[in-house]
């Protein structure tokens, strides 16, 4: 019998659509051309112009740092929020379930909005700390989310059995629950982390003085500036992606060993 | 526990930075648009004036406005255009501008001046100026006119675009037909509606950014676009040109203004006053490819600059142009005509 070839040309296919705007960009951050329409021959200019950028360094070093405590913060609550649904039921489970799916499906803009009304009648003052606390307040939701899917078919007995066999509830959570949630729990953080790291809606209310992120300053540079900087920023992103990918699997691999 | 501790490191970390923002030196708050300032130029501000300057950006004014009327604070000069500027203005959010703070506005280009919207400079500033008009490519185009008519050229047939932009392309039918471009006559903006259809199946399509990558792709041949824009283009290509049509266009003013709530007023009108001394300004000038319309700083441009005349068009040109200006209700009618011109084929 003769296997179907239509998979492998589906895969190529999506595979490229993938990865080809990625290549693009990776070549057109080597143009010397501005305006990417030609090819202007090689160059290294948008890199070496690229390190003067104090502003885009400034941004992105305010993107990292929201994105790494957004995120921790928010598998923190996000974790104990999925373990609460799982754990127990009711009707003020449910309204909490509800609340915790809602920013799932409100619209950012409202959600950027209504943020920066209530920070304003707080009389807070916009800054990093506001970002992050908005931050949290959507990664909150997909951590749970996914941790909650993770519980779904977790099989409780093992924690009983280690009760059993005489660990209190603490370590049985710690030596056993936490780590046979682990995946879950880091596909949260990494969904929060992205999610963190690439909003523009929510962050550009919430952001004052001084608080300018990544992608704020990338929407500028689109209407207004050069767009090959972002072109060569996002390579050098992309490769310390890579490398971090690289890194961290090489680490699981001498684990598993 | 080992998780435990990351998560604990990275949140002191967090709070170590969240927190360290405040330093003694005072701080100025620009809200921006990206690359539309010489950061060489805010260097020399903050040594000679001992502070630290923060640029913040935003991509519309839309947005910057949304922003700023839900109570966002913290900005002591904002560059929005001067539309939004009249607007922000209309609802008691700016600080009137103080003159005698001000020395260096006396080297403003009185030509210019004339044409903005706040002629009194009471609550803003002219920053830099754009000017509305034909992009094109020379070696294709031997018969170029300056004249809104090209678009009607069979020889750009699909090869040209027009801004996606309602006032803009409503109003270079209305300078086509010899109208204002801030006309509220219906029977006038009847006939610009009918002038756009027309150019409309000329055109490859409403483009407000592409145009750009278009025009060095010799893509298109034919562009409605913004000065600077084409001007940054023409360092690529040097078939391509920019042209004022002879029946007037619009012309546009980014400003600078000081919000109600600004906490460093004092400051605030030291760097407006430093972005118009003359050789501050027309070093801005060549790097951003904008206009300062600082008449004492055009000797300190470079001869190529000041031939430039894109930068600096003939004094007749700059008579036919014209500030888009707030209509308030009869904006209704261009939305109108506007819908009417995307509906039709």
């Amino acid at each position: 019998m003769k296997r179907s070839r239509i998979p492998l040309y589906t895969t190529c296919l999506v595979l490229l659509f993938f990865y080809l705007p990625i290549a693009v960009l990776v070549i057109n951050s080597f143009n010397a051309s501005k305006f990417g329409g030609g090819w202007g021959g090689f160059s290294l200019r948008w890199y070496r112009e690229l390190i003067d950028q104090r502003e885009i360094w400034h941004a992105l070093r305010n993107t990292l740092v929201i994105a790494f405590s957004a995120t921790a913060l928010s598998v923190v609550l996000g974790t104990s929020a999925a373990f609460a649904l799982h754990r127990f039921t009711g009707r003020l489970q449910r309204l909490h379930y509800t609340l915790i799916y809602t920013p799932l499906v409100v619209p950012d803009i409202l959600m950027g909005m209504s943020l920066l009304l209530f920070f304003v009648a707080l009389s807070a003052q916009l800054s990093l700390l506001t970002i992050f606390l908005a931050h949290v307040t959507f990664c909150i939701s997909y951590v749970a989310m996914v941790v909650l899917a993770r519980l779904q078919d977790f099989d409780f007995s093992i924690v009983e059995a280690a009760q059993d066999l005489g660990a209190n509830w603490w370590t049985a959570a710690w030596r056993v629950l936490l780590p046979m949630l682990a995946p879950g729990i880091g596909a949260g953080a990494l969904l929060a982390f992205t999610l963190s790291i690439d909003d523009f809606v929510i962050s550009f209310f919430v952001a004052g003085p001084g608080s300018t992120t990544l992608p704020i300053r990338i929407y500028s540079m689109i209407k207004h500036g050069s767009p090959p900087l972002i072109n060569a920023l996002s390579v050098l992103l992309l490769v310390i992606t890579f490398v971090l990918v690289w890194f961290s699997q090489k680490l699981t691999e001498e684990k598993i060993k | 526990m080992k998780k435990m501790k990351w998560i604990g490191i990275m949140g002191c970390v967090a709070a170590a930075l969240l927190g360290g923002c405040s330093k003694s030196k005072p701080v100025l708050h620009v809200y921006n648009w990206a690359d539309y300032i010489k950061p060489e130029l805010v260097e020399q501000f903050e040594a000679q004036e001992q502070c630290r300057v923060v640029i913040d950006t935003f991509d519309s004014n839309e947005s910057m406005y949304a922003k700023l009327k839900a109570g966002a604070t913290g900005y002591d000069v904002i560059f929005p255009s001067s539309y939004m500027a009249k607007i922000m203005n209309d609802q008691d959010m700016l600080l009137p501008i103080n003159p005698a703070a001000l020395p260096n506005l006396k080297n403003l280009d009185p030509a210019y001046l004339d044409l903005a919207m706040d002629r009194a400079m009471a609550y803003s500033v002219p920053y830099m100026l754009s000017i509305t008009g034909i992009g094109y490519l020379t070696d294709r185009l031997p018969d170029f006119e300056a004249s809104w008519t090209m678009f009607n050229d069979p020889a750009v047939k699909g090869a040209c675009t027009l801004l996606n932009d309602m006032r803009e392309t409503i109003g270079a039918g209305l300078k086509a037909r010899g109208y204002s471009l801030n006309s509220t006559s219906e029977a006038e903006l009847a006939e610009a509606r009918d002038q756009v259809i027309e150019w409309k199946r000329n055109i490859a399509k409403f483009e407000n950014e592409q145009y750009k990558n278009g025009l060095a792709s010799e893509e298109f041949i034919l562009v409605h676009g913004y000065s600077g824009d084409i001007l940054q283009v023409q360092e690529e290509n040097e078939n391509i040109d920019f042209a004022i049509p002879r029946e007037g266009t619009s012309i546009t003013f980014d400003d600078m203004v000081i919000p109600r709530d600004a906490r460093n007023v004092a400051l605030a009108h030291k760097f407006i006053n430093y972005l118009h001394d003359p050789e501050v300004a027309a070093e801005n000038t060549e790097y951003i490819s904008y206009l300062c319309p600082n008449k004492a700083s055009y000797a300190y441009l470079s001869e190529e600059t000041r031939e430039n005349p894109i930068l600096f068009p003939p004094e007749e040109v700059v008579a036919n142009l014209e500030v888009v200006a707030d209509l308030g209700e009869e904006n209704a009618k261009y939305t109108k005509v506007w819908d009417q011109i995307k509906a039709a084929e």
